[in-house]
């Protein structure tokens, strides 16, 4: 079957869905490719370069979408393309089927297959395929770079002999991919980085990038009120207007701080939230930067106009820009025509060239919007869960005085009746001793049973790494018992003495032998 | 010198043994701890020698100066790896010491009686002249207590050896299962209790003789029975004798520094064992009876393939690598690779790795062999974890390399209720992004066990001595 990547239509849009590397992998899925001639122009990818690779390029978007039974796109198809087109195509693309229901209905009708590439299911199998996020990486890339184009600093702070040149301080705003690609941008240029998100479990990535997570201050010290996003598959959730406060609250502290700021906020098939509003933007230092990557679905910040750069009048610069992966066309159709090749990969599992739709796959099944005249989005819950749901954090229950007296009492009680147990068998057995053996024997027992005491109590201390040295050190002393030959040697028996001097031989290999090991041991350790 | 001084002195060397043992609660105040133990001996012996009726100076000054020079020479040579065979042999020096004594002690008590009834008890020095003095109760204790001291002793003498010879691999460390083999171990013991009583009811030497025997025999018997994973608790079982020998002794002669410090050998080493079997989560009992072969019949067998991998496989992953634990076990000991294993970390952590190890309270021979290792290699204490601390951290570390261990990152343990070590607590080495096992071949470890780990799908087995693979990964890495 055929493949065809036709020239976007969508003004200004860079990218195309194919490109000459993609094509080269595809073949070798058993598929034949074909370019609209110039479909590949803005993204650096000449007509030539495809067909060295084996591509046929075809004159019109109208003999493309002829020729071709799979169709690959960057944006979704405008009405009039679909109206044009031939029937039962099968299309791969960004569709937004929540946003164009009516688009949806058009491609259903002419009995299309359609693979919305913003549907991907984000499970762990899928990545590969998730082109939001390979977009969303290179948009929080390049949102950092027209940052720094539009900034009249350094992001670096440096001391030259020319002055002394302050770092700049940026702000993200949402640590979703885009944000940590910001992060992670902005950082390696220098700048001091902070991040914001509702969700608190990203805080350790954002620590991980580099940057600095700001936490909201709740006053009854509640920190977990900062929401958990695993159960809406990774993404954010909106917020209560409680949180939405504090989180405005420390914004407005934080915006006569920060030089630049990123917002990369977006709930899932909402309006982007209001984060950034009129009072902040005026309390920013002139020369500071806003960029909006949520621009498309309203803004982040209210200034915000989409596809504008504004200026206001405290000289803070705006940019609602909504094409900021087609501003790297070249980087974004590689990385979205490998994962469109990808989703082809899932699509032909037997290498044979024909697309089979497995209605049993769950990244497919997830993906497909419209299928044999039915409407199939939205898809049903995914049988695996997109993100292992965080383990509730595990409040620890605080008890009360009460119970915790009861329960130490309890613990006191119990350790009590078991320390009475043993005193009162040791004891019974001591004074069974006690009738039978003379009191020269008891006198030598105490010492024995408090010694045992002592050790017991000393070798629990011990650090357990440790514990090699301490058998060498007690193999040495129990060396001691060299005292008792010394003690038998002097007797007038030959027997005895050749015994004795035997064993203050082998004790004395012991004690030199064993306290040696022992300091040897002891001398390697060391801290770092 | 007077009684007075000399006890003066076991007082000062009772106390001084007891912060030396007390001194290995860290590492720092460790060094100090050993001072304590050197000076609190020089003085026991000194003030010993000192007591009324020691002569033979010059035999005395003979055997300690060529005790010493073997001794030093010894430890002064062995390698760190051979450790636990020395800790094992030089036990068994004083179990024999103990025998020795035992027997001097009757023999003495023998002499003691015939002069008693000759009349001639003035003329008796030392030890003797103490037994003259006793009553027939107090010989009846002395005698119990004679006995108990031989006994252990010679339990401790004969096992030593045999924990020597396995360790050393001078004897095959597989457990020895004898049919019917706690009945072979009561049966010796009550004989002995047998000729104890015997001994009790007024026969000679020969009794003594003859415990002696069995209970050497007892002694190879129950070491040759414990299997090879079992030995770190064996080593320090064999201590804590070694040091009730010694108290029992010191009943015998009626000494008491010999009690104290026998007494706090002897429970240092029960809770050593105690702490062991803890982290094998195995009971005492069922150590010491040992054997482990051939009741496993329940451990299930291991589907799918163990893949290997060679040096630049391993250096590539670990160079993609951020989060690095390193599992040493016995195999690391046994191919000298600390230095090697050392040398890796060094050069990780100065790429901005983060290095760790993980230490299994029983990997090795001895408790606390691993750590006794890394030191000498230099490796940073502070990076060195123990299982409690590190195992938590294992689902998000990238890779870990496993160097020589076995049983104790086997999952087995956790999921075959069947496996003999169901229930120890092992390191979850598989929770890990990528495992690397370096192991010299396919077999099975030292306890025979097989292990599902090295059939996981994010498992490479890296073949090979261990020194020689670190250093061909050290290489790799340039």
């Amino acid at each position: 079957m055929k493949v065809g990547a036709p020239k976007e239509t969508a003004s200004g849009e860079a990218r195309v869905a194919l490109t000459p590397e993609s094509a080269g992998r595809l073949k070798k899925l058993g598929y034949e490719c074909l370019v609209e001639t110039g479909a590949g122009m803005a993204a650096s990818f000449t007509d030539q370069a495809y067909q060295d690779a084996g591509v046929e390029v075809v004159d019109s978007a109208e003999a493309l979408w002829k020729q071709a039974d799979v169709i690959v796109k960057v944006r979704e198809p405008s009405v009039e393309e679909i109206e044009a087109a031939p029937e039962g195509k099968t299309l791969i693309s960004f569709v937004w089927p929540a946003a164009n229901e009516d688009l949806l209905d058009k491609m259903n009708a002419k009995n299309m297959s359609v693979l919305a590439m913003d549907m991907v299911p984000r499970i762990s199998r899928a990545q590969k395929m998730d082109a939001l996020s390979s977009m969303a990486n290179i948009a929080g890339y390049r949102a950092v770079v027209e940052a720094s184009n539009n900034f009249g600093r350094f992001f670096m702070g440096q001391m030259t002999a020319a002055g002394k040149v302050p770092p700049a301080k940026v702000l993200v705003v949402g640590a979703g991919v885009a944000g940590l690609a910001a992060i992670g941008a902005s950082t390696s240029l220098g700048a001091i980085t902070l991040a914001f998100d509702v969700r608190p479990e990203v805080a350790e990535q954002v620590e991980s990038m580099g940057a600095e997570f700001v936490y909201l201050d709740f006053d009854d010290g509640d920190d977990d009120s900062q929401q958990d996003g695993a159960d809406t598959g990774g993404y954010a959730a909106p917020s209560s207007p409680e949180f939405r406060e504090k989180q405005l609250e420390k914004f407005r502290e934080l915006a006569p701080e920060v030089d630049i700021v990123i917002t990369t906020a977006l709930i899932p098939n909402r309006p982007a939230p209001e984060l950034w509003t009129e009072d902040m933007v005026e309390a920013m230092k002139p020369g500071s930067v806003v960029i909006d990557l949520a621009a498309e679905r309203g803004g982040n910040c209210t200034l915000t106009k989409a596809d504008e750069r504004i200026v206001t009048d405290n000289d803070v610069t705006i940019i609602g820009y909504t094409d900021f992966p087609s501003r790297m066309a070249t980087q974004s159709s590689t990385l979205y025509a490998t994962n469109v090749r990808h989703m082809l990969d899932d699509l032909t599992p037997e290498k044979d060239g024909k697309p089979v739709i497995d209605m049993e796959d769950d990244v497919i099944r997830g993906t497909l919007v419209c299928h044999d005249g039915e409407i199939t989005w939205p898809p049903p819950e995914p049988k695996t869960k997109a993100i292992g749901a965080a383990k509730p954090k595990k409040k620890e229950k605080e008890e009360t005085p009460e119970e915790k007296a009861e329960r130490e009492e309890k613990a006191m009680k119990a350790s009590l009746n078991r320390t009475a147990m043993m005193l009162g068998v040791g004891g019974l057995l001591c004074l069974g001793l006690g009738t039978v053996a003379p009191p020269s024997f008891m006198q030598h027992f105490i010492v024995f049973v408090l010694s045992v005491f002592v050790g017991y109590h000393v070798i629990w201390g011990v650090a357990h790494s440790l514990h090699t040295p301490l058998m060498a050190i007690t193999n040495a002393i129990s060396s001691i018992i060299i005292v008792g030959a010394l003690l038998q040697i002097s007797s007038g028996s030959s027997i005895v003495f050749v015994l004795a001097a035997a064993a203050i031989l082998m004790a004395s290999v012991n004690i030199f032998g064993g306290f040696l090991v022992t300091r040897r041991m002891l001398a390697m350790f060391k801290r770092s | 010198m007077s009684n007075g001084l000399i006890t003066a002195a076991y007082v000062v060397a009772a106390v001084l043994f007891i912060l030396a043992l007390g001194g290995l609660s860290n590492q720092e105040k460790a060094k100090r701890a050993i001072w304590y133990g050197i000076v609190g001996m020089a003085l026991a012996v000194a003030a010993t020698i000192g007591t009324s009726g020691v002569e033979q100076y010059i035999t005395i000054a003979l055997m300690v100066i060529i005790g010493g020079i073997a001794g030093w020479f010894v430890a002064k040579r062995v390698q760190m790896t051979q450790m636990p065979e020395l800790v094992a042999g030089f036990h068994s020096l004083v179990g024999l010491a103990a025998v020795f004594i035992g027997i001097n002690a009757h023999l003495e008590m023998t002499l003691a009686l015939a002069a008693k009834e000759a009349g001639t008890v003035a003329e008796l020095a030392g030890f003797a002249a103490t037994i003259a003095k006793k009553t027939a109760l107090e010989l009846n204790i002395l005698k119990v207590e004679l006995f108990l001291g031989i006994l252990i002793g010679a339990i401790t003498f004969t096992g030593s050896i045999i924990a020597y010879g396995k360790l050393s691999g001078k004897l095959s460390s597989a457990a020895l299962t004898l049919p019917g083999r706690h009945l072979l171990n009561l049966t010796a013991i009550i004989a002995c209790l047998a000729l104890g009583w015997l001994y009790l009811d007024g026969a000679g030497l020969w009794t003594m003789i003859l415990v002696a025997l069995i209970a050497g025999a007892i002694g190879c018997h129950l070491i040759l029975a414990i299997g090879g994973a079992d030995m770190p608790v064996v080593v320090s079982m064999l201590n804590s004798y070694s040091g009730w020998a010694a108290a029992a002794i010191g009943f015998t002669l009626g000494n008491d520094l010999l009690i104290v410090t026998g007494a706090l050998v002897g429970s240092s080493g029960a809770i050593l064992s105690y702490i062991m079997c803890k982290g094998m989560n195995r009971s005492f009992v069922s150590v010491i009876l040992g054997g482990w072969g051939g009741e496993s019949s329940g451990s299930a067998d291991v589907d799918g393939d163990m893949v290997s991998a060679d040096a630049d496989d391993v250096a590539a992953a670990v160079e993609d690598a951020d989060n690095i634990v390193i599992v040493p076990g016995y195999g690391m000991a046994v191919a000298q690779a600390q230095s090697a294993v050392s040398e890796l970390t060094k050069k990780l952590r100065g790429q901005g790795k983060r290095v760790r190890f993980a230490i299994h309270p029983v990997a090795g021979r001895l408790p606390g062999h691993m750590n006794v290792l890394l030191a000498e290699a230099k490796v940073p204490y502070d990076i060195v974890l123990e299982m409690e601390e590190i195992n938590e951290d294992f689902p998000d570390t990238d890779v870990v390399i496993i160097i020589g261990a076995n049983d104790i990152v086997n999952p087995a343990a956790q999921d075959d209720p069947g496996s003999p070590i169901a229930g120890m607590p092992v390191l979850e080495v598989w929770k890990a992004r990528q495992v690397f096992v370096c192991k010299r071949g396919q077999g099975t470890g030292y306890s025979g066990i097989e292990n599902p780990l090295f059939f996981k799908d994010n498992t490479r087995m890296f073949y090979g001595d261990a020194k020689a693979s670190m250093e061909a990964l050290l290489k790799e890495l340039g």
